[in-house]
């Protein structure tokens, strides 16, 4: 091709792809939600003389064409396989991926963080449970890093030290180590989470050490919506989706759950079949985050009670509890302040399980 | 506005482009001065009457500087011109820097202005003195058409980052200037391969720049690391910027300088500073150091004279102490060669390639320290200082992770690549495929750099703040 062709076809191609976009740009009409990153877009930005003299538009303006640009997903995975493949990172917005399985790099370990989650623990402890009859237990759910990080290159935390470091924080708890029990083909590949089905004998070494014993009799359902997790959009790789299975039994059927959310009780269900099919179809364990939850249960097999302090870990795992108490009372702190707690649980004479991942312990911020 | 942004790509540009090549040829420059203070206004819109200010001093001043040639008065105005260009230059970008000395050394505690620096006030405001003083050297014509000056001054793809482009390179092409298939093609090729070296490669080191500066766990490789990768992101981020400006200009059919001419493979810093922002150095050899006497003077002021010029590069950059010791070094290292050290360096072309490297590295990391404090901090931990551990798990990580980019960047810092592509085009054959390669790779890479776009957050210009 001559030159003087080569500038021509240059110029016209390039007029195509600049102009084409732009216009497709202006024309797309705005969407509300992205269901990969699961969030809010931005949207067109209040013109004021205000906003435009404090710059405030122009920054707001950015935010909604990127947000908006169309084709959004595809360029991410564009982006995200040039980094992989081209670039050869070892990351695309810290997350990577391992043995098919995405995982995000947790990394440094907090120790502030863990203080300060240490520090609520205790305040709970010494607020409502030095002075009552009920023996309290700890467990930390170790991310998916835990499993893969150290061993494939990636940056990782010593979890050793932290998981000490915690146990010594939390002296006043008795310390259950549920590590061996788990291995990484216990989580979903493209999500933080572990799945439901594979965790029965964490549920049983958590209720034993409790002093209750679990039978384990369940029939295994399959949720037939595809799951994408929460690294599936984050990664922005074309992750295959995967299958959510949950574990149901006429225990769980008779079972009375109520949401104390707007403070007085409102009854729901062990599996949210709505929230399955909506945005993430992981929040179909106990709805998702919600801060008080409890759940009665008829026909249990000991007269026991529990309490829960959890995070979403603990949605999954809950149900696979439910067998070996009367009742069951979840508290996720991040939506409810310690303070208020005592307004919803006496703890006299019941069990309490502060169950944590690495995840919100190493960024505990969020506790109250 | 950033040329690597979304609203100027796909909204700013194509707008632009439109609106100037449907404009009747008198209306070329009133449409690019509109759209050059729309684009200064969208970063800065209550400065852009800071800018119109000055641009009004500038043309008057030139006007005067003209009119009583030859007397006393031209001196007069172009002293004014001066003293208002600096006056305005000194009170936004070093009040509060002298303030805050002057209470340090006396003890006082005058308070701070705190104003916020005016986007390219370092560029612009050296554009308009070097038309001045041009002027009054009769060496241009004081521009009576407003626009054109305006223009020149505003023009927005020099505007914020430079190049300085001098009044006197471009006083033709403001009046009359050629457009074409060919030059639309080459300024397109230029800007997209400078959008690439920013985003591909210098958003990518800033990247690896930030993550150590919040790393806990640093250690001496970790220092190098750094101070390698900030010396090659600064190389490509302010190269990438030039040449998307020299693209841009080619696009509306100007003729832009050159900035940067492969830096890093000098033999010495002399060399390095002739092959750095050309259009900073050169400018402040004409309008500083050869006034100055330059080194047709005896040897002691001949020295004085690099240290004042090399003062003044450093405080250009940035009112701290930083800039002012990270200029001052570039300016005992160029004593040192003109003393005896150029002869030595003449016999290894290994040794000087490692002595240029070794301390523009450095130089860099002064110039990258929040302060002086932090410079000395940096640099003792490259060399062991604190105690630190030599390796560490970040480095390695890390080396890992942008190995593939740094290399990358340390073979595109070299004219290796260019010199293969002129080498391929010298054969018929080889022409024929680069030209079929060049539409495909000038496509692949604009989308490749939107997805970085899209979904980056890390597009800071490092050039912004001077």
């Amino acid at each position: 091709m001559p030159t003087k062709v080569k500038n021509i076809v240059s110029v016209c191609i390039m007029a195509v792809l600049l102009f084409g976009l732009s216009f497709y740009c202006w024309a797309k009409p705005a969407d509300e939600f992205s269901d990969s990153e699961r969030r809010k877009l931005d949207q067109f930005p209040e013109l004021t003389w205000d906003s435009i003299l404090s710059g405030d538009f122009m920054k707001d303006f950015e935010d909604y064409t990127l947000d908006q640009f169309p084709m959004r997903d595809d360029f991410r995975t564009l982006k995200a396989f040039s980094r992989f493949y081209l670039f050869w990172q070892k990351d695309n917005n810290d997350i990577y991926i391992e043995d098919g399985y995405a995982s995000k790099i947790e990394y440094p370990m907090s120790e502030s963080s863990m203080n300060h989650a240490a520090e609520r623990f205790q305040y709970l402890y010494d607020k409502y449970m030095a002075d009552k009859a009920c023996n309290v237990y700890f467990s930390i759910v170790p991310d998916k890093s835990y499993f893969l990080a150290e061993q494939n290159g990636y940056l990782s935390m010593d979890y050793d030290k932290f998981f000490e470091l915690m146990q010594e924080k939390t002296d006043f708890m008795e310390y259950i180590d549920i590590t061996g029990l788990l291995d990484i083909t216990d989580y979903y590949k493209t999500d933080t989470h572990w799945r439901q089905e594979k965790i029965m004998d964490v549920a049983q070494k958590l209720a034993e050490s409790m002093g209750v014993t679990l039978s384990g009799n369940y029939t295994q359902q399959t949720l037939d919506n595809p799951f994408y997790g929460v690294y599936y959009g984050q990664s922005a790789l074309p992750l295959s989706p995967e299958t959510i299975y949950y574990m149901t039994s006429d225990i769980l059927e008779d079972c009375k759950v109520y949401n104390y959310e707007t403070g007085s009780p409102v009854e729901m269900s062990i599996y949210d079949m709505e929230k399955a099919y909506g945005k993430d179809p992981y929040e179909m364990f106990l709805s998702g985050s919600l801060p008080l939850i409890t759940i009665e249960n008829p026909n249990a097999t000991t007269d026991k009670e529990l309490v829960i302090f959890r995070d979403s870990f603990g949605s999954s795992i809950t149900p696979l509890l439910v067998e070996g108490y009367a009742k069951i009372t979840l508290v996720d702190i991040r939506y409810i302040t310690s303070d208020l707690v005592g307004m919803f649980v006496d703890f006299e004479d019941q069990d309490v399980l502060f169950l944590y991942s690495t995840l919100v312990l190493n960024s505990s911020t969020t506790l109250r | 506005m950033l040329f690597s942004s979304i609203p100027f790509l796909y909204y700013f540009l194509p707008c632009v482009l439109i609106l100037y090549f449907i404009a009747p040829r008198c209306l070329k420059n009133s449409v690019l001065l509109l759209a050059s203070l729309f684009f200064y206004a969208w970063g800065e819109p209550k400065y852009v009457v800071l800018m119109a200010i000055s641009i009004v001093l500038g043309y008057v001043f030139g006007l005067l500087i003209e009119a009583w040639r030859g007397t006393k008065l031209s001196k007069f105005f172009l002293i004014l011109s001066l003293v208002t260009s600096l006056g305005m230059l000194g009170y936004f970008k070093y009040a509060d820097f002298f303030i805050s000395n002057f209470n340090a050394v006396t003890g006082l505690s005058v308070p701070l202005l705190k104003i916020a620096l005016p986007i390219g006030i370092s560029f612009y405001t050296f554009q308009i003195l070097s038309y001045t003083v041009d002027v009054y050297r009769g060496e241009v014509k004081a521009q009576r058409n407003f626009i054109s000056l305006a223009t020149y001054v505003a023009l927005f793809p020099q505007l914020i980052a430079g190049p300085i482009v001098r009044y006197s390179d471009v006083a033709v092409q403001l009046e009359s200037r050629t457009h074409s298939i060919s030059n639309l093609a080459l300024g397109m090729r230029r800007f997209i391969f400078g959008l690439g070296k920013k985003i591909l490669i210098a958003n990518a080191l800033g990247e690896l720049c930030d993550i150590f500066k919040e790393s806990g766990d640093k250690s001496v490789l970790f220092f190098w690391l750094y101070a390698i990768a900030f010396t090659l992101h600064i190389y490509f981020d302010f190269s990438g910027y030039s040449d998307m400006a020299i693209g841009l200009g080619k696009m509306f059919g100007f003729d832009f300088l050159e900035n940067f001419d492969y830096p890093y493979i000098s033999g010495s810093i002399t060399e390095f500073w002739r092959r750095w922002h050309m259009s900073l150095g050169s400018w402040f050899r004409d309008y500083v150091y050869i006034p100055l006497g330059g080194n047709r003077v005896s040897k002691a002021r001949w020295f004085l004279n690099i240290f004042i010029v090399w003062l003044l590069t450093g405080f250009w950059h940035g009112s701290a102490w930083n800039f002012i010791v990270w200029g001052l070094f570039f300016a005992v290292l160029l004593v040192i060669e003109k003393l005896w050290l150029l002869k030595l360096l003449k016999k290894s072309k290994v040794w000087s390639h490692i002595y240029v490297l070794f301390f523009v590295v450095i130089s860099f990391v002064i110039f990258n320290a929040a302060d002086m404090k932090e410079a000395f901090q940096y640099i003792g931990g490259m060399f062991g200082a604190g105690g630190i551990p030599f390796i560490s798990d970040e480095w390695s990580y890390y080396l890992r992770s942008y190995a593939v980019v740094l290399i990358v960047a340390i073979i595109g810092a070299t004219p290796l690549l260019k010199k293969l592509v002129l080498s391929i085009k010298k054969k018929p054959a080889g022409e024929k495929v680069m030209n079929v390669l060049e539409p495909v790779v000038m496509v692949v890479l604009l989308l490749m750099m939107t997805a970085f776009l899209v979904d980056g957050s890390f597009n800071p210009f490092l050039y912004f703040r001077f």
